[in-house]
């Protein structure tokens, strides 16, 4: 029922709106610790400008991290997966530094790489880049034994075997790969702003901070969830591009 | 073919052995089968699970080496890796999900680098034989289970091997739907007339089917008896099943399996 999709959540948000509209005035809450929702509903319209700005430098960080971490974490599965000296060696080094608080290198990042772009960027692509690895890794090693006899009964050499059985049969868990990683490089992202940076979202948030904006933090992050929503459903098109399962 | 080439049996096997693990603690799959198939004969293999049926069959597709010592060959040729002469098709079919019917059967073909016209010219003769014209343009997931065993006949003809393997190719499905493919199966052996071997459990199948049937022991699997099968063909389901000489292939088939 395509109907109920829509009305069920949009049913579920007004009751949230109206539980944290009258809420707030219910239990008199005082706004510079939560506004009411029209008072945020307001300031995001009245900003809504210059959110769009912001919103464009941190999508920018969140998308180049993004496709690096994409980029990258098919890469490093594949060598992975193909060469066992790097399953070996690099392997365990990524799981051990998949342990680190990647938080605590942002700081280090703004100092080798300054406050602009770059250091965002690697930040998002820190914190996507590991399950896309994942997915690559878990993709490959699963192609079903059954076809892979096939593949050797119809005489296919090595490359046509990973070529047209190998990475299509592991699409799929690619797929789930970038699916976990897209809401991760948002937060990479953010996470970098909230550490050194002159402008995006996150910075945003700090700056309303300072000035006890809680109404403005609450705008800017509507924009973070609307963006980084945006941005799962694109990811989730895509994947569902590759709607079949190994049998 | 060359007349000496044409002479060889399609399958011989001389004192075949296999052993999986170490030769001292391993276990035993096969144990000394020797038997031969001349071209253009549908055997049957028929022995309970597990007693090495399709580790044999994956032999002589040159999937798996055989334990040092036994012969075995194929056309009259040393069977040591696959060959275009030999198809087979297993319980588990090999069609890969993303690929539609049409691009499945042609997919064996493609890598093997046939011209395109050649395998355009095997496509339109082998879809409508398996009645799969009218889904050439689906997916796997959207067929039933009878056409995707077909399919995967069609898998393995594109390649047009003189000797098919077969190893309980209908295993999975409905016992009807089984029925109609064997008829199915059979009137395309009588069409193409290459050699078949076909493993199951199906007394009745394998009878129904066969020119002769090799009864294999429980693991290790040795060939126990070699059953001719006398009955008339043109064979068809209705006929052939109630001639009284098929009840007593099943009768005598049965006592070999130790069913009692």
């Amino acid at each position: 029922m395509k109907w109920r999709e829509i009305v069920e959540p949009a049913i579920l948000f007004a009751v949230l709106a109206v539980f944290w509209e009258k809420g707030v005035a219910l239990f008199g809450i005082k706004p510079y610790l939560l506004p009411p929702l029209s008072k945020v509903l307001e300031t995001f319209w009245q900003g809504r400008g210059m959110l769009l700005q912001q919103s464009w430098i941190t999508l920018g960080e969140i998308v180049g991290g993004f496709l690096w971490a994409v980029a990258g974490g098919l890469a490093l599965g594949l060598a992975i997966f193909a060469w066992p000296f790097m399953r070996r060696t690099l392997y365990p080094v990524i799981v051990l530094f998949q342990g680190l608080p990647k938080v605590a290198l942002a700081p280090i990042f703004v100092i080798w790489f300054g406050y602009g772009l770059a250091s965002k960027v690697l930040m998002a692509f820190l914190f996507a880049f590991f399950p896309v690895v994942v997915g690559t890794l878990g993709g490959l090693a699963g192609t079903p034994e059954h076809l892979l006899e096939h593949f050797r009964a119809i005489r296919a050499s090595a490359t046509t075997t990973f070529v047209r059985l190998r990475i299509p049969s592991a699409l799929p868990s690619i797929m789930d790969g970038c699916k976990t990683a897209m809401p991760l490089a948002v937060i990479g992202a953010i996470v970098g702003e909230f550490v050194g940076s002159e402008n995006g979202l996150g910075h945003l948030i700090l700056e309303a901070n300072a000035n006890a904006r809680t109404d403005l933090m609450f705008a800017a992050l509507f924009a973070i969830s609307i963006l980084a929503g945006l941005l799962y459903v694109l990811v989730e098109l895509a994947a569902k591009r590759v709607w079949w399962r190994a049998l | 073919m060359a007349g000496a080439v044409a002479a060889a049996p399609a399958i011989r096997l001389g004192a075949v052995q296999k052993t999986f693990g170490g030769s001292a603690d391993g276990v035993r799959a096969l144990e000394g089968v020797s038997f031969e198939v001349p071209q253009g004969e549908f055997v049957s293999v028929l022995g309970p699970s597990g007693c090495g049926k399709s580790t044999l069959l994956r032999i002589i597709a040159g999937l798996i080496t055989p334990d040092a010592g036994g012969a075995v060959e194929v056309m009259g040729r040393a069977q040591s890796a696959p060959s275009d002469e030999v198809g087979g098709v297993f319980q588990t079919h090999n069609l890969l999900p993303w690929l539609t019917v049409e691009k499945n059967i042609r997919l064996a073909a493609d890598v093997r680098g046939l011209p395109a016209a050649e395998i355009e010219r095997r496509l339109e003769d082998i879809l409508p034989v398996l009645k799969l014209d009218a889904f050439r343009r689906l997916y796997p997931h959207q067929l039933s289970g009878g056409m995707r065993q077909r399919a995967a006949l069609g898998q393995m003809l594109v390649l047009l091997p003189q000797l098919l393997l077969l190893d309980e190719p209908f295993g999975a499905l409905d016992a009807l739907t089984r029925d109609q493919l064997n008829v199915e199966l059979l009137r395309l052996w009588q069409d193409m007339r290459k050699t078949v071997l076909l493993i199951t459990h199906s007394i009745p199948e394998a009878i129904f089917l066969s020119d002769r049937v090799l009864v294999m022991s429980d693991r290790p699997g040795r060939i126990v008896d070699d059953v001719r099968i006398e009955l008339p063909r043109p064979r068809n389901s209705q006929a052939t099943k109630e001639d009284p000489a098929f009840g007593r292939y099943v009768v005598y088939l049965e006592k070999c399996m130790g069913v009692a």
